[in-house]
């Protein structure tokens, strides 16, 4: 702050910041003030804006949400589908496209659409659904990279099939936001509700909630998950059932870690003069806690709550990476997911390349889908650094 | 002398949650169909564990007298609550039940054997415990001298580099960031080849005594020193080679933890980095280390004496706070790096087939560490911070 005051607005005698120190004049024009919330905002920018690891954070978390919101929008994508599978066959010239699946061997005669012929021993990965779309620019024998801009990803259960990892991200960017946005605010608000109760009521509900809490907390989260899936998911057999299944999983799972945010800032908050003299006028408890003691206990639960977003794509990935994968018979482009197939079916591939000599290390498997998950996750977590730092002024400078 | 008051009376405390742990691990297994739980207990029959099975004549369908006498003796046809008081009795007994020796992890691991849960435990956990304990002594290494400069030189070059790095380890996903360090592993050691049991592998044997992923030479159990030694005292591999006073053993014992431990502690460091900075950045503008500072101490002691003790306090916490998702990821790693450690037969135990027993043994057993280390946590709170246990 020393070497770059703030703008008029922060640091001027009438911001509200200061306004304990420094006393208003009693009457002030209309439209001369700024609305307090409006200047905190300005403020809470301004400092964010002098972050440049926090903008970066915001410039990638806009483009991801730019994804979403497209390809929710325009159509394109509908629902996951299998989308690549590898063909073989003899060039035999431009021609009408007759593709014929590679079942074991690489003996049947097919034409390919575009003027370049697929190399020796002509065994690649197009688009089933567009199969002209889509020259045949790699080739690694059995190990197909697929032509697309990212690369393509073979499935675990069938490597005859191939999914575009370009596609996957587009697609997955609405499964893996949608998701993990769900599970976050839903346990925020379950939290929020449990801990301003339990930390302004205190005494019995105080304890009754807090050892529950304890006690979820202490078992590992990717194992509640985990053994939650495996105990009742083999029931649940739709993909809108097994992804409902899911988010309840990791609802079940974080929970307690907000009501003891919120437990914890509700103690410090209801010791406040405010409330007290909300009490004192007969404001009864429910008001209380609606009106006061949340809006005031909301801002460690936002900076909780979009670290989190980061990390359950993450979470996401290592229990498919454990064997659970969220639809395993269809292609789930969720980023997590992806990420965690590259590299589960990585040993496999090496080992299928070591046998059909002259093969590429698959490197667009491990790099594009990890990527794309670290991305996300380092930028919300700058992003929520930086407007941490921002709120608490004992923080920034 | 109140010291040990302090201590009983956060072990009582924590008395309901172990029990409320156990109540949750119960509802889990109330879900499973019958047949899964006599499986789980019993092991493997000949019949078979379906209500019904064809008549010994050949003709019609017959009750399974195995289901029968297994629902009775399991008194899953009493009301819940004394299931729930039944379940209660033979876990605090150690009575966790056998594991399926058709299941994917008796298969691959143990030997398709069906042997009780508390014994393949207790041959997997040293293992656990060793590499839990190198990759926490990695993590405060790490996370206090760090912690501390990024908080001395703040938002400079140094702190910057620091952070990016930090949050970098935890927005990789741990199963990339393992196989990213095994084959940098690889690459450098020059071995892309390793025959694993007769069969090619696609990765190697690390200084000479890793086994690839999926190979695990040295028979089936204790564990790989077997193989070197008769006798295996404790089960800790390192424990036992310096018993044995092999000491190329017990460096190669370490050596072979080393990077699991590294991509361990590289990916939960950040967090602990992260609360140890903001305690810094707080405890440096108190009054006590500007009188430090006006008295003459020289900074580096400001910072390593007087600031630094603070947040000692504070990382200890932390490490309590984050130890259940710490001890959560061992599952991926063992996997990756082949590991024979509990998170590995946690990872075996649930898909293609899952082995119920040893799931649930697994959630049990990982949570009463989470509150032993808890409790420990505790302890060492009050222990470097007085106003704890006065207060």
């Amino acid at each position: 702050m020393e070497e770059n005051p703030a703008p008029d607005a922060a640091t001027g005698p009438d911001a509200p910041g200061r306004s304990g120190t420094v006393p208003l004049p009693p009457v002030v024009a209309k439209g001369r003030r700024p609305n307090p919330k409006i200047a905190q905002l300005k403020r809470t920018w301004y400092f964010l804006s002098r972050n440049t690891l926090a903008l970066i954070g915001l410039g990638i978390l806009i483009f991801f949400v730019v994804i979403a919101l497209s390809t929710v929008i325009s159509g394109t994508h509908g629902p996951p589908k299998d989308h690549l599978a590898l063909y073989c066959g003899t060039y035999a010239g431009v021609g009408t496209a007759n593709y014929t699946p590679l079942n074991g061997s690489c003996t049947l005669i097919c034409t390919y659409a575009s003027n370049a012929p697929p190399p020796s021993p002509n065994c690649y990965a197009v688009d089933q659904y567009a199969p002209g779309n889509v020259p045949p620019t790699l080739n690694l024998a059995h190990l197909s990279g697929g032509p697309l801009p990212l690369g393509s990803l073979t499935t675990v259960t069938d490597t005859n099939l191939f999914y575009s990892i370009y596609d996957g991200f587009l697609v997955g960017a609405q499964w893996s936001l949608s998701i993990s946005v769900s599970i976050v605010v839903t346990g925020a608000l379950i939290g929020l509700v449990l801990g301003s109760v339990a930390g302004y009521l205190g005494g019995l509900v105080d304890e009754f909630i807090m050892r529950i809490t304890d006690i979820f907390l202490s078992i590992p989260a990717l194992l509640l998950v985990l053994v939650t899936l495996a105990a009742i998911g083999p029931s649940f057999a739709t993909l809108q059932g097994r992804v409902l299944l899911l988010v309840g999983a990791f609802i079940i799972v974080w929970w307690p870690s907000y009501t003891r945010i919120v437990r914890g800032q509700v103690l410090v908050t209801r010791e406040q003069k405010y409330v007290e003299a909300s009490r004192a006028s007969g404001a009864r408890s429910g008001r209380i806690i609606l009106r006061h003691i949340v809006p005031n206990s909301l801002y460690p639960v936002f900076v909780q709550l979009s670290l989190d977003v980061g990390a359950i794509p993450l979470l996401i990935g290592g229990i498919a990476y454990l064997g659970y994968q969220i639809f395993p018979t269809l292609y789930f482009p969720e980023w997590g997911q992806m990420s965690a197939i590259a590299v589960g079916i990585l040993p496999s591939e090496l080992t299928a390349c070591q046998l059909a000599s002259g093969c590429a290390f698959p490197w667009w498997q491990l790099l594009f889908p990890g990527l794309i998950v670290f991305l996300f996750a380092i930028s919300v977590n700058f992003l929520s650094d930086g407007v941490r730092d921002a709120f608490d002024p004992r923080l920034r400078r | 002398m109140r010291m040990w008051i302090y201590v009983v009376r956060r072990l009582l405390l924590l008395l309901p949650v172990i029990i409320g742990v156990m109540t949750i691990t119960f509802v889990l297994v109330s879900t499973l169909p019958i047949e899964e739980k006599l499986l789980a207990y019993y092991g493997p029959s000949k019949q078979g564990y379906s209500k019904t099975i064809t008549c010994p004549s050949g003709v019609g369908m017959c009750t399974n007298p195995s289901y029968t006498r297994g629902v009775h003796a399991l008194g899953l046809d009493q009301p819940i609550y004394v299931q729930w008081l039944q379940y209660m009795k033979n876990s605090l007994t150690l009575n966790w039940g056998s594991t399926d020796h058709g299941s994917h992890a008796s298969q691959s691991l143990l030997g398709a054997s069906s042997l009780p849960v508390t014994t393949v435990l207790s041959y997997f956990l040293p293992y656990t415990l060793e590499l839990a304990a190198l990759s926490l002594l990695l993590i405060l290494a790490l996370a206090i001298p760090l912690g501390n400069y990024s908080a001395v030189y703040r938002n400079r070059p140094l702190d910057q580099a620091t952070r990016v790095l930090s949050f970098s380890g935890f927005a990789l996903p741990g199963f990339l960031l393992a196989i990213l360090l095994l084959l940098a592993a690889t690459v450098a050691a020059g071995q892309f080849t390793q025959a694993c049991n007769g069969q090619s592998s696609p990765f190697f044997n690390f200084f000479g005594s890793w086994p690839p992923p999926g190979c695990f030479p040295g028979g089936i159990l204790p564990s790989w020193i077997g193989t070197y030694y008769q006798t295996s005292p404790t089960g800790f591999p390192t424990v036992d080679a310096i018993y044995h006073h092999d000491w190329y053993l017990a460096w190669e014992s370490v050596k072979r933890l080393l990077l699991p431990a590294v991509a361990i502690a590289y990916g939960s460091v950040a967090g602990i980095l992260r609360f140890v900075r903001n305690s810094m950045l707080e405890v440096m503008n108190l009054d006590f280390i500007r009188t430090a500072r006006s008295k003459g101490v020289p900074e580096r002691l400001v910072v390593s004496r007087h600031a630094g003790r603070n947040s000692l306090n504070v990382t200890i916490t932390v490490l309590g706070l984050t130890f259940a998702g710490f001890i959560g990821g061992f599952a991926i790693i063992e996997l990756v790096f082949g590991l024979k450690g509990i998170g590995l037969l946690l990872a075996y135990s649930i898909l293609p087939s899952p082995d119920f027993g040893l799931i649930f043994g697994t959630t049990l057993l990982f949570t009463i560490i989470v509150v032993a280390a808890n409790i420990i946590v505790d302890v060492l709170y009050a222990f470097l911070d007085p106003r704890v246990r006065l207060g």
